[in-house]
């Protein structure tokens, strides 16, 4: 990583090196994000993508984060990735969701320009160093034994590298689908991955179909808004980066609300027929949290109405996204039932929407690096891992690329644990139970919720990021700056003390909600619920402004504090047994206690710790408990194990 | 799992009489032993104590042990308690060492325990995986049968009403923009205080065991006229044939209740096992075989003067493989001495009584050797440990102030009521959520 001079070839305007440390296959949001990772890292990495022009793409909807995807974003952030600075760069439209609840499930989500952000994202891939874009598609790995060693491309380029990481998205074999007439393609406007797919095929990676679809788009110019119900931004505009500030924002926009009513269901239903999905043409399996319209009309046939958000597409365009109405119906049918809903009666669809089927493989034989088992040096992320959203995707990017990275200097792998991030709770999800449909992430999926905060996400993740070498100079002298501040203001409100001599039994009513009786720090004030920061710097003038970033993350984990303990104590009590390793390579047919089917169980997984097998579905805790003993005995020891 | 726990369990195996042991580990010991013994007594001595209640009254008088860490059999601080081996009592002990703050041991802890504290060498730790098995498979069969009947039921509603409640809760958390606001239109409070009630009801019936059986299952089989209800008789006859209603069961399963030394054995005619066409019968049939499936040992009667012939193995070879004992039936007759033989199996007169007394201490030994610490008891009490958690998040979970920190009382309620019910994941919950919402854009 130490480099001396332009000599080493670091800068990307410099021809390209025989051999790469990391090769990223793909431009996409996980791709992209695993570049920009390992180029940080100072490693040479080479980005190859079907077409520049798409980098940075949002194949579906024009908007990042939300409930437990903006969870994600944030971390991606912390970590130094570019998701949510660039979301900040072409937002125009930002709301935090959940505000009325508590700060653990408030999430931003902002509607982003597309063009906007492909730009910000280009920018950012174009002047990273260490970073080198080429177009080409890629049709196969280069193998040597179980090793990756590198890809070649359509036009039978060979480039060599240390490891691989492969982003697909839907490509692999994907199918589109629109009403009973299908097409190979990766998206619509782009050609699918054949040989690649059927390359990995013959390796014999688990594989399977996933299904998604994304909805027509329609002209804004024939949508009449006067009768739309309007959904501005909030104000003061929320802010992504930790590094972002509203200024960077282009100009806002709103966004508009509309929905089905019974004729809109009644034209779906009429059109039932000659649905891919209803008529078993399609295999796939789709989400259930993101389903078709057929599907909700068909699914749910006593709800009369749907709410539909016409999302802006970006400022420089007209065109705009129906949110809530994703479907593969055929196309007259798809345009019958945007006229039947109010506003729309006249509307002009640009594209028909469509569903698309593709190729995944099974996460469960991927390493938490996310690393396959199979084929050593050779990462997976994104929707290839049997995901979905851009979130998801580039929170597995920028993992597989910082793992990437480090296996090709030879360091360890890295992987944060459920207690660390949604990143972790995301990636162990995955590798440990598998998918059954395309997954994304929800905050009820985190069992330490109120630890797993967008608010504190630089706290969680910016000092492992900077040990992993992610995370630049001015970020980091950024987060250590309101690091220190914290803790001074943290320890000066312990230390300040109140008692009933130096207030009025009346102001200590009206400023903390009763009277005070003993003597308390500002600290242990402020953990009563309805006592906030505001209030204390009536009591304390010497306090910082109530509505600064110091304040509010004070205010939080004061607020959260007993549950912090809680979590934190629960955490630390598994911590124990949490990270004992397992061998990869052992037959837990060996281990005789074991009954045949949790020895099955572990033989397919290979779990990597104690902690990753307690979690397999099947695992019971007497099973937990022998490992215990298994992995304390060692287990290369034949004689233990007769 | 965590080892930071203390752990707590009846160290005898039930029904042998004399003197039975209650083991605590970890360390807490130091606190709990004065308030179970009333003082703190030196280790490594053994020191008769009144063994005491939570209001100080005796619960029996016996015998206390100390073993200070690290010189224990865990590695840990250690008490003994040798009390008088009744069922009864040692479970009164057991409860109060819950009560002050321990947890049931789960199968095989304390050796796990030792194992890992380098309490044992390596060949005494090579036996700990059959412990831990042989255990872990009785006390999965004891939670499986006390889950039967009423007591099931009733947990599974209370269950189903705590997973409808955490689904409007979490979709309201994790889809905001959904038009569904659970909690702005809220009756969470009037929701969680019905489930409250269900939880504290069947604690009390748990508390009682009104619900819960207790006993062992045993299969009574063997050919036509070697004499079996002979046997029953002379057993039920000596030992007043308890009647019981058996929730989950029916009579016509349940042949007859015998108690040995404490220990109800429920015997389980296999008569019915014939072939059917009568539809009433066949589903009499089923049944059968599901309590056969878990029942807890197998008696099979054979002719003394016959052995074991080819009809006797087909028979045996289509029950499940649970511990046997095979009893010979009709000693007087054959003129050979009733008692136990060198295979353990047990040579008697039903007729004359000769040899059962034989049978009864092989029952008990056989059964002991299966059933090591786990038994319906403990099961019992795990579930009321289970239920009690439960509840106390409950109650917290009523004073929340927030959406999520309610979230977080509830999860943690249903995370304690799955080790009664089994695992419920957080891709369980949201498939209640879409199946129940039409979510999604």
């Amino acid at each position: 990583m130490e480099y001396h001079g332009l000599l080493d070839s670091t800068i990307p305007r410099a021809m390209h090196p025989v051999k790469f440390d990391v090769i990223v296959v793909g431009g996409g949001h996980a791709g992209t994000e695993a570049a920009l990772a390992s180029a940080r890292m100072g490693r040479k990495t080479l980005l190859l993508t079907h077409n520049i022009e798409t980098l940075g793409q949002m194949s579906c909807n024009p908007a990042i984060g939300g409930i437990g995807k903006g969870h994600l974003v944030k971390e991606i952030d912390a970590l130094g990735g570019a998701m949510a600075i660039a979301a900040d760069e072409s937002g125009i439209q930002f709301r935090v969701l959940n505000s009325s609840k508590g700060y653990a499930v408030r999430a931003t989500r902002a509607q982003a320009d597309r063009m906007l952000y492909r730009q910000a994202i280009r920018r950012r891939l174009e002047s990273q160093e260490n970073l080198w874009l080429f177009q080409q598609a890629v049709d196969d790995l280069i193998l040597e034994g179980e090793k990756v060693a590198g890809v070649v491309t359509q036009l039978g380029i060979k480039f060599s590298s240390e490891t691989v990481v492969l982003t697909a998205g839907t490509f692999l074999s994907g199918m589109v689908h629109v009403g009973l007439k299908h097409y190979q393609a990766g998206r619509a406007g782009d050609p699918p991955s054949l040989s690649l797919a059927s390359r990995l095929r013959e390796i014999d990676l688990p594989v399977g179909r996933l299904k998604t679809g994304t909805p027509p788009r329609i002209h804004g110019a024939s949508i009449d808004f006067s009768v739309l119900a309007m959904q501005p931004g909030d104000e003061p505009v929320p802010v992504f980066s930790f590094m972002g500030n509203a200024q960077m924002h282009p100009r806002q926009v709103p966004c508009w609300i509309t929905h089905t009513n019974e004729r809109t269901h009644e034209i779906i239903r009429a059109g039932l027929d000659r649905s891919p999905m209803f008529t078993g043409v399609i295999e796939g399996v789709g989400p259930r949290y993101c389903p078709s319209i057929e599907d909700k009309v068909t699914r749910f046939a006593d709800k009369k109405s749907h709410q539909i958000f016409l999302e802006p597409e970006g400022l420089d365009t007209n065109e705009f996204y129906p949110n809530g109405i994703s479907t593969s119906l055929p196309y007259d049918v798809q345009l019958a039932l945007i006229h039947s809903m109010k506003g729309l009666e006249n509307a002009h669809l640009t594209r028909p929407g469509y569903a698309i089927e593709y190729d995944y493989f099974d996460p469960q034989y991927l390493k938490k690096s996310l690393e396959t088992k199979k084929i050593q040096n050779l990462f997976f992320a994104g929707q290839i891992n049997g995901t979905t959203g851009y979130e998801e995707a580039a929170a597995q990017g920028i993992l597989a690329g910082i793992n990437a990275a480090l296996r090709s200097a030879g360091r360890e792998a890295w992987s944060p644990g459920r207690e660390e991030a949604y990143i972790g709770v995301m990636v162990d999800d995955l590798v440990t139970r598998g998918v059954t449909e395309p997954y994304r992430m929800f905050t009820s999926r985190a069992e330490y919720r109120l630890l797993l905060r967008e608010d504190n996400a630089d706290a969680r993740l910016t000092e492992e990021g900077r040990r992993l070498g992610v995370v630049g100079e001015e970020r980091w002298a950024r987060y250590c700056e309101k690091r220190e501040a914290i803790e001074r203001e943290t320890e000066r409100l312990k230390s300040t003390w109140v008692n009933p001599k130096m207030i009025s039994a009346a102001d200590s009513e009206r400023i903390l909600g009763k009277a005070i009786e003993r003597e308390y720090s500002l600290f242990e004030l402020l953990r009563r619920p309805d006592v906030e920061y505001r209030a204390l710097l009536e009591l304390d003038p010497a306090g910082m402004a109530a509505d600064s970033e110091i304040a509010k993350q004070i205010e939080i984990q004061a607020k959260y504090h007993g549950y912090i303990e809680r979590q934190e104590a629960e955490i630390e009590s598994r911590r124990q047994y949490e990270s004992l390793p397992l061998p990869a390579d052992f037959d837990y047919r060996k281990i005789r206690g074991l009954s045949a089917e949790t020895q099955q169980i572990l033989n397919r997984h290979k779990p990597e710790t104690i902690g990753d097998a307690s979690r397999l579905s099947g695992i019971t805790p007497a099973a937990v408990s022998l490992l215990l003993v298994h992995q304390k005995r060692g287990f290369d020891k034949e004689k233990l194990t007769a | 799992m965590r080892s930071d726990e203390s752990i707590a369990a009846i160290a005898t195996a039930p029904g042998r009489g004399g003197v039975g042991v209650v083991r605590v580990s970890g360390s807490l010991v130091p606190a709990m032993m004065e308030k179970i013994l009333g003082k703190r007594i030196a280790p490594r001595n053994a020191s008769l104590c009144d063994f005491l209640d939570a209001t100080g009254g005796a619960i029996d008088r016996g015998i206390a042990l100390y073993f200070k860490n690290p010189h224990s059999y865990t590695g840990e601080d250690v008490l003994e308690l040798q009390g008088h081996g009744g069922q009864v009592v040692l479970g009164m002990i057991l409860a109060r060492c819950i009560e002050l703050g321990a947890r049931i041991a789960e199968p095989g802890e304390f050796t796990r325990r030792a194992f890992l504290n380098d309490r044992i060498d390596l060949a005494q730790a090579e036996s700990v995986a059959d412990l831990i098995d042989a255990s872990t498979a009785s006390a999965a069969r004891c939670a499986m049968r006390s889950l039967q009947g009423e007591f099931s039921e009733k947990v599974r509603d209370l269950v189903s009403a705590l997973i409808n409640l955490r689904m409007l809760v979490e979709a309201t958390l994790d889809f905001p923009e959904e038009e569904i606001d659970f909690l702005a239109e809220g009756d969470a409070v009037g929701k969680l205080g019905s489930i409250r009630d269900k939880v504290n009801a069947v604690l009390r019936s748990a508390q009682t065991g009104s619900l819960i059986r207790s006993g062992i299952h045993v299969v009574f089989a063997g050919q036509p006229n070697v004499g079996k209800s002979s046997l029953l008789n002379r057993l039920s006859g000596e030992e007043h044939a308890i009647v019981t209603d058996i929730p989950g069961t029916t009579r016509d399963v349940i042949r007859q209740s015998i108690e040995i030394e404490g220990i109800p054995f429920h015997i389980i005619d296999t008569a019915g096992l014939r072939e059917s066409e009568d539809p009433v019968e066949k589903i009499g049939i089923a049944r059968t075989r599901e309590v056969i499936e878990r029942s807890d040992m197998i008696l099979y009667l054979a002719d003394c003067s016959r052995g074991l012939d080819e009809e006797d193995g087909k028979i045996l070879a289509s029950l499940p493989g649970l511990p046997r004992l095979i009893v010979y039936n009709k000693a007087d007759l054959s003129g050979k001495p009733a008692g136990i033989e060198m295979d353990g199996s047990v040579r008697l007169s039903a007729k004359s009584g000769e040899g059962i007394d034989s049978l009864k201490s092989r029952m008990l030994e056989l059964f002991s050797l299966h059933e090591p610490a786990e038994t319906q008891f403990v099961a019992r009490q795990r579930h009321v440990s289970a239920l009690r958690d439960a509840d106390a998040f409950l109650e917290k979970a009523g004073k929340a102030t927030q959406a999520e920190v309610f979230a977080e009382e509830l999860r943690l309620a249903q995370d304690s009521l799955s080790r009664i019910t089994g695992e419920f994941t957080p891709d369980d919950l949201l498939g209640e959520i879409f199946s129940n919402f039409c979510i999604g854009k």
